[in-house]
């Protein structure tokens, strides 16, 4: 798990440019976040060859950020894109506000356990753009790394 | 409040999309109530909408597909919009030529507009029971609407969307 990454040189990717390569969500935060992003994540993840426990590890951390996203955000509505290759998934949320993102990450964060993100995502970074704006970096792999993720279970 | 709506998907005009979005239109549906016989109604009308932008928009290649959920006190309106040449008769289409009809018929409401800067979007609306996620309408916030009498369509009331953001903005 990588946190607090250095500002990158260039800059967050603009929102409204469009990717072939992913799926770009904006969704209001409230009562259909956390079963629309379930199931596009969930989808995702499927097609690229996730296990079913990978799977669900990665629905568990959509359904941990939903659940923290109204007081971590500030916002109304999170954006995030998704993009998945064979053996991974990787979720960018944002742009988010400065400080945002490790709101988000620490939203997740389970007694005496540490943020569930970093438990069972394969990498959890937070990318600065030059304005200031942030990107929360998720990646799961369909095999899970770290001695961190092996005693996650 | 916000007048973003309260989803907004793009990805890639794909085939292996459309299925994506239906799927999340069971989220959306399970959210806001919505009875079975109506999701299928709404997947199907969505489904041919995405597949006329994977099949007919980029004709010479690649682009992608916008998909936007409203939810509003009687209705859901759902648009889908490609970015492609815009709609043009083809002797070569590959359909049978019925998906217009079909959202026409599976939709309360269907538009075919042709936004600035190109493109083709089909906005549709579909009726919603009355209850939903977030609650009934609200008639001493809102004066003119009592619970089990929804608004007649097209009046401002009916325009109102339902509380599905929050509408709070903090800033930390």
């Amino acid at each position: 798990m990588t946190l607090g990454e250095p500002p990158a040189a260039a800059s967050t990717p603009d929102p409204a440019a469009g990717r072939l390569d992913r799926t770009r969500a904006t969704i209001a935060v409230g009562p259909l976040l956390a079963p629309v992003l379930a199931r596009l994540v969930g989808m995702h993840a499927a097609r690229a060859g996730l296990t079913v426990d990978r799977l669900d590890d990665a629905v568990l951390i959509t359904d941990a950020l939903a659940d923290c996203a109204a007081d971590a955000l500030g916002a109304s509505h999170l954006e995030l894109s998704i993009q998945s290759a064979p053996g991974r998934i990787e979720l960018r949320v944002g742009p988010l506000r400065p400080g945002a993102a490790q709101r988000l990450v620490d939203g997740t964060a389970l007694p005496d356990t540490g943020p569930l993100m970093g438990l069972l995502a394969d990498e959890v970074r937070v990318r600065v753009g030059a304005g200031g704006d942030e990107i929360l970096l998720l990646r799961v792999d369909a095999q899970p790394s770290g001695p961190e993720l092996a005693s996650a279970g | 409040m916000t007048d973003l709506p309260d989803l907004e998907l793009t990805l890639p005009a794909r085939a292996e999309n459309v299925g994506v979005i239906r799927h999340v239109l069971g989220a959306v549906a399970e959210t806001l109530h919505v009875g079975d016989e109506q999701l299928d109604d709404m997947r199907l009308a969505v489904s041919e909408a995405c597949a006329n932008a994977v099949i007919h928009a980029y004709v010479d290649g690649a682009g992608l597909m916008e998909v936007r959920v409203r939810a509003r006190m009687t209705d859901l309106e759902i648009s889908v919009r490609d970015h492609g040449g815009g709609m043009a008769p083809r002797t070569d289409s590959p359909g049978l030529g019925v998906g217009l009809p079909l959202m026409a018929t599976l939709a309360a409401s269907m538009e075919l507009i042709a936004p600035e800067g190109g493109g083709t979007e089909v906005r549709m609306r579909f009726p919603l029971p009355h209850e939903s996620a977030g609650g009934p309408p609200r008639p001493a916030e809102h004066g003119t609407v009592t619970p089990g009498t929804p608004p007649a369509p097209g009046s401002a009331d009916d325009a109102r969307p339902r509380p599905l953001a929050e509408s709070r903005e903090r800033h930390p």
